[in-house]
């Protein structure tokens, strides 16, 4: 009789030798096997991404067409600079920190930016190229307001600068998520992150959708004593009418973001006012200054004290985090549909 | 040629009776533009209603109007006008005295470095954030700036005891550059983007959101320095002859200049800390009325304090009207304005322009 001890023993050094010889036998992936496989296997959801030159090429070099043309990577980049704040946010969501080699200030400003706090330690560029060129990045990518004599600059020394435009609209935000998933080399987590993204915009929508009617919404600021509004085609009146509300302005006949006068609030109407300023901006006084003026009084946001100073960098951003802009207003509007609070991030960006 | 018949003849006319018909056909035209201003906004309000509701404002009772109705020409539109009319009176007065100082068609308000002056004040407002926490802070800001720059301008112009007209006008050049390197200095040192567009605006000129209070800043200053101008007005014609005739003719001449450079400053410097930097008005304002009432100042002073209103008011209404609800910059369309009919009038009348 062999004992219970031995005969368990004798299990586990069979098991050990066992996943030795398998290990000796089956090979290890080297980088360009990992490359061949990823080529062999390319991804349906990059096909209508536009940016995309390729969408059947998942491996390297690859290419991709941004605003300031063709631009090729040779491999999947490692020091990353995302000179904006729109993409900067999404970058967070999408590679490792340490990928991220530098920001600009306003990305570290928790004022204007919903990653700042992620972003303390990194080194800060400016639109000065040679701040960016001393990070010794792979890629950079950029947004229509970066200099085009900087992208220049930067292409010549041979730096790859893909410059695209961030549009607020549903699908274009996942699209975006896409583009810059396939310029890092993270299809799978852009992939994994859009949807749950649009999870999060379809379970918002699936309520604030059927609203009708919708209320008049109007989203104002002011800056020194300038009033503005925002009105067709602005991220203020997309995340207006994500959250079910009517953007008043849209009505009223005004495109993008305008000045206004008071007079123009009185014949707007709006039956809630959204002040995307922040509060160390004057949004506070600004808010005193619309309740205490006689002129207004009659307005229905006025007279029912519906004037509410929300987060302005979920407002104005042109990354996913407007979701949770239209999120927070949804709860303004509708209450009793929404009785608590929103997920305060999403994964990756806490 | 019957109408530059018509213009010689009407220059030949008397002061007195240049005054009699000129004053009452602008002060007419202002009055009717203030009125039609009045009528026109985003809110709809009909002409009786905008009568009583003015007329309520004056303290003249009448038939009830309607509550938002009276509100808007109370609140909103009629200080507006006000604000724009003193603007547009003070830019026109102080353009006629510095060409008539400088001796010079291309003279404005800005010659002397007090617009950049109020920018840089107001700029700084901005830039730190003052006009966040404190509205009066960009005026009060623009006005010290404007008054700050005045000192420098004279400070320059007067070294070595002498002050010259050639010194005058390096001066303000000088002024106008170091400012100029000021404000792109304080933009490219903004810390972030945010105050960038504000900045653009306030320098572009506007109106907007003026109240009250605005009207309550500008009027007093303005209206001090307008009468010290009006009173120069006899000098002024006098300098244009030289300072040694001047000078025998009992002008003080070191005296006369001071004063008029410091009405100026003043009623600029007003105009400017309410309403940003708007362009051309004391440039065209007094080359048009030139031509049509003569080189001669008492008759040039009062006229460009209303053709200058008239312009603004006219530029202002524009501004409120043409994009509405939204709202255009002031200072945008007097320059889209008045640069085109400037080149216009100095080709037109080549002659005439440079004749002071």
């Amino acid at each position: 009789m062999i004992p219970e001890k031995l005969r368990a023993w004798s299990l586990v050094v069979t098991l050990g030798l066992g996943l030795i010889l398998t290990a000796c036998t089956v090979p290890i992936p080297s980088t360009e096997d990992m490359q061949a496989a990823a080529e062999a296997a390319p991804r349906p959801e990059l096909r209508d991404v536009p940016g995309i030159v390729d969408p059947d090429n998942t491996g390297w070099p690859r290419g991709v067409e941004g605003l300031n043309g063709v631009v090729d990577i040779p491999g999947q980049p490692a020091r990353i600079i995302t000179a904006s704040i729109g993409h900067d946010e999404m970058a967070v969501a999408l590679v490792p920190l340490e990928r991220l080699v530098a920001v600009g200030a306003v990305s570290k400003d928790p004022t204007y930016s919903n990653v700042a706090g992620l972003l303390t330690d990194k080194p800060e560029i400016s639109r000065d190229p040679e701040t960016i060129i001393a990070q010794d990045p792979d890629v950079i990518v950029t947004s229509p307001y970066f200099p085009g004599e900087g992208i220049d600059a930067l292409e010549r020394v041979g730096i790859p600068v893909v410059q695209t435009a961030l549009q607020h609209d549903p699908e274009a935000r996942l699209d975006a998520i896409l583009l810059m998933g396939y310029i890092f080399g993270e299809e799978e987590r852009a992939a994994e992150f859009t949807a749950e993204v649009q999870q999060r915009y379809d379970d918002l929508v699936a309520i604030t959708g059927t609203k009708n009617p919708r209320p008049a919404v109007l989203a104002l600021t002011r800056y020194s004593d300038q009033i503005w509004v925002a009105g067709e085609g602005s991220t203020e009146g997309s995340v207006i009418e994500a959250a079910g509300g009517a953007n008043a302005a849209v009505d009223a006949g005004i495109s993008g973001n305008q000045t206004i006068s008071l007079e123009g609030v009185i014949v707007m109407a709006p039956e809630t006012i959204v002040i995307a300023q922040p509060v160390a901006f004057g949004a506070e006084q600004f808010k005193q200054d619309l309740l205490a003026d006689p002129a207004l009084a009659e307005v229905p946001a006025v007279k029912t004290g519906r004037i509410h100073i929300v987060d302005s960098k979920l407002f104005t951003t042109l990354s996913f985090w407007n979701i949770r802009g239209a999120e927070e207003l949804a709860r303004i509007l509708w209450p009793e549909d929404f009785p608590n609070p929103s997920p305060e991030g999403f994964s990756r960006t806490e | 040629m019957d109408g530059q018949h018509t213009l010689r003849s009407f220059r030949r006319l008397s002061v007195g009776t240049r005054l009699a018909i000129g004053l009452p056909v602008l002060s007419a035209l202002v009055l009717a533009t203030g009125l039609v201003s009045l009528r026109l906004g985003p809110v709809p309000i009909n002409t009786l209603d905008v009568v009583w509701a003015t007329l309520s404002t004056m303290g003249i009772d009448g038939p009830a109007v309607d509550r938002t109705a009276q509100l808007v020409i109370e609140q909103i539109r009629l200080p507006r006008i006000i604000v724009g009319a003193a603007v547009g009176m003070a830019l026109g007065l102080s353009g006629t005295a510095m060409q008539g100082l400088f001796r010079n068609p291309m003279a404005d308000p800005g010659i002397i470095g007090v617009s950049a002056g109020g920018a840089v004040g107001a700029v700084t407002a901005i830039a730190i954030g003052l006009v966040d926490l404190f509205w009066l802070a960009l005026p009060a800001f623009a006005f010290i700036g404007a008054a700050l720059a005045l000192l420098l301008f004279y400070g320059i112009a007067a070294v070595g005891g002498r002050i010259s007209m050639a010194t005058l006008l390096l001066a303000g050049v000088a002024v106008n550059a170091f400012l100029g390197a000021v404000i792109s200095a304080i933009i490219y040192l903004l810390p972030s983007e945010g105050p960038l567009r504000e900045i653009l605006y306030w320098l572009a000129g506007g109106l907007d959101s003026r109240s009250w209070d605005h009207v309550r800043i500008a009027l007093p200053p303005i209206a001090v320095g307008a009468a010290a101008l009006a009173l120069t007005a006899r000098d002024l014609n006098l300098l244009a002859l030289g300072d040694d005739e001047a000078r025998s003719l009992g002008v003080r001449t070191g005296a006369t200049r001071t004063a008029l450079l410091a009405a100026s400053a003043l009623v600029t410097g007003s105009a400017v800390a309410v309403s940003g930097s708007i362009a051309f008005v004391g440039l065209v304002t007094p080359h048009v009325l030139r031509l049509v009432l003569g080189p001669d100042h008492r008759v040039l002073m009062p006229m460009s304090a209303l053709g200058g209103a008239l312009f603004v008011m006219l530029a202002d209404m524009a501004a409120r009207t043409v994009i509405q609800p939204a709202e255009f910059r002031v200072g945008v369309l007097t320059a889209f304005v008045g640069a085109p009919f400037f080149v216009f009038l100095l080709i037109k009348n080549k002659r005439q322009v440079y004749t002071l």
